[in-house]
């Protein structure tokens, strides 16, 4: 694969990148978020990503590989957003609940994150299985009324859903 | 190792079987010493239900949702991300991929692309699809109320038995195994069984109807307050208990049952949907009734003195 290079011939490499491409990147960002400040943080995000991977001066295609970068924050930053939302309309829903204090709140949003990550690549119905019975609490044939199918359908997608997670987890 | 925990999963999903038998648990323990690796390997899968656990009380339904709205936003996604979306036009959903849903205990308000109002009851799911010549509102599983908008293109409801055609109107409509249910609040609607189409039959304001693919009931007077799920209440007048607790569990989590010899005392009240505990307790105050909890999701309500 790639060579390994001192350190600062890859930080030119990144220095160059940038000068030219970080303009074009932000007009990219910018076409995909509102914010102006998002755009700012994930142009800076993308940079500190192609850094890490020390590819800088190897790329045929730079503005490919940085919108690949970028396309990648986006989605996780609309993730990260949509949980977020969903988290409190969920507490609004319950205000006998003792709203937990912010700190608490970025804890569970990590954890509620972790999860989401966790489940990407799930079927719809192997995925609606595996939170009735793992995050509902329901048993197999709640869980089969509730989704629609069989209790023995149900065991063979909690089986997937537990096998992808574990192995997920290990990468 | 990818053997090893497949074995462990297998396990896994055995014992967490609510009729799981001491033989099958002596088995598991039985493998579980057999070899480090099989130790190692039921570790891992009780990490995993550690950080399972780490999430709040109803991450199910928050997932879902920000998964939901996620996805209906998929399309303006799609453009941002410049992944094209091939054929979303003529997208017409399986029943794997529902436009909208709530899970048990949730309620949703939605406005439509033409303005309608669509509410959904607890577990309950929709595909919408309006075109050019038609607003279809596709009913898969639960309960809707709607509220039309005016608009030139006709507005129906699918179920599983037939089609309701709005004559311009606030309805609800609930989908039962094998009927399904419509009661109109204004003006009227036209129901049309799906294997039965020319007993079409209209419903005004103030009446309901259950029809089945192949017929239509009688008309019925409208329930009072049938619509009061809409503001997060259940309102029964001279219900049996049974009936009452059968609507609270829709509404709720896991399993609520109801023992045999107190399923037909009476009962008139109103409930708050969103705290089917309190409704629970207000039972114990007002019939010879107690409530049994085995787990948060399993209660069953059963005679005082039993």
């Amino acid at each position: 694969m790639s060579t390994v290079r001192p350190n600062t011939e890859c930080h030119a490499g990144l220095d160059a990148l940038y000068r030219q491409h970080h303009g074009w990147l932000r007009g990219w960002l910018r076409h995909r978020l509102n914010d102006s400040a998002d755009v700012a943080d994930l142009a800076q995000d993308t940079f500190i990503r192609v850094l890490l991977a020390r590819t800088a001066d190897t790329l045929n295609e730079p503005r490919h590989y940085l919108a690949t970068i970028a396309r990648g924050l986006v989605i996780d930053l609309y993730r990260r957003r949509s949980l977020e939302q969903a988290y409190l309309e969920a507490l609004a829903l319950r205000p006998e609940i003792h709203a937990p204090s912010p700190e608490t709140r970025v804890l569970i949003l990590d954890s509620l994150l972790a999860i989401d990550r966790l489940l990407d690549g799930l079927g719809v119905r192997t995925r609606a299985i595996f939170l009735a019975v793992q995050l509902d609490g329901l048993t197999y044939e709640k869980a089969a009324e509730r989704v629609g199918v069989s209790v023995s359908t149900v065991r063979k997608h909690l089986a997937r859903a537990l096998m992808h997670c574990l192995l997920f987890d290990d990468a | 190792m990818k053997a090893i925990l497949a074995e462990a999963v297998d396990w896994y999903v055995r014992l967490h079987d609510s009729h799981v038998s001491d033989a099958t648990r002596a088995s598991w323990q039985a493998w579980l010493v057999a070899d480090i690796r099989h130790a190692q390997a039921w570790a891992r899968l009780e990490q995993l239900q550690q950080r399972m656990a780490q999430a709040p009380g109803g991450a199910a339904m928050t997932l879902e949702t920000a998964r939901q709205d996620r996805r209906s936003a998929i399309k303006a996604l799609a453009l941002l991300l410049g992944v094209g979306v091939v054929g979303w036009q003529g997208y017409w959903v399986s029943p794997w991929s529902t436009d909208y849903f709530t899970r048990v205990g949730q309620r949703r308000q939605l406005t439509l692309a033409d303005g309608s109002r669509l509410d959904l009851n607890t577990d309950t799911q929709v595909d919408i699809r309006f075109d050019a010549g038609e607003r279809l509102i596709h009913l898969r599983h639960g309960e809707i109320l709607v509220e039309t908008a005016h608009d030139r293109r006709p507005l129906s409801v699918l179920t599983a038995e037939g089609r309701i055609l709005a004559l311009g109107t606030r309805f609800s409509v609930r989908q039962e195994a094998g009927v399904s249910c419509v009661t109109v609040a204004a003006h009227a609607v036209e129901v049309r069984p799906e294997r039965a189409p020319q007993q079409v039959m209209r419903v005004d304001a103030g009446q309901s109807l259950n029809f089945a693919a192949d017929r239509l009931g009688p008309l019925l007077p409208m329930a009072a307050d049938a619509q009061a799920w809409t503001r997060g209440m259940l309102v029964t007048v001279d219900w049996r208990l049974a009936d009452v607790i059968a609507e609270l569990s829709r509404h709720r989590p896991g399993h609520l049952g109801c023992a045999e010899q107190i399923a037909d005392l009476r009962l008139s009240g109103a409930f708050n949907l969103d705290d089917s505990d309190a409704a629970l307790a207000n039972l114990e105050d007002s019939l010879p009734v107690r409530v049994r909890r085995l787990t948060r999701y399993w209660v069953r309500v059963e005679p005082r003195d039993a």
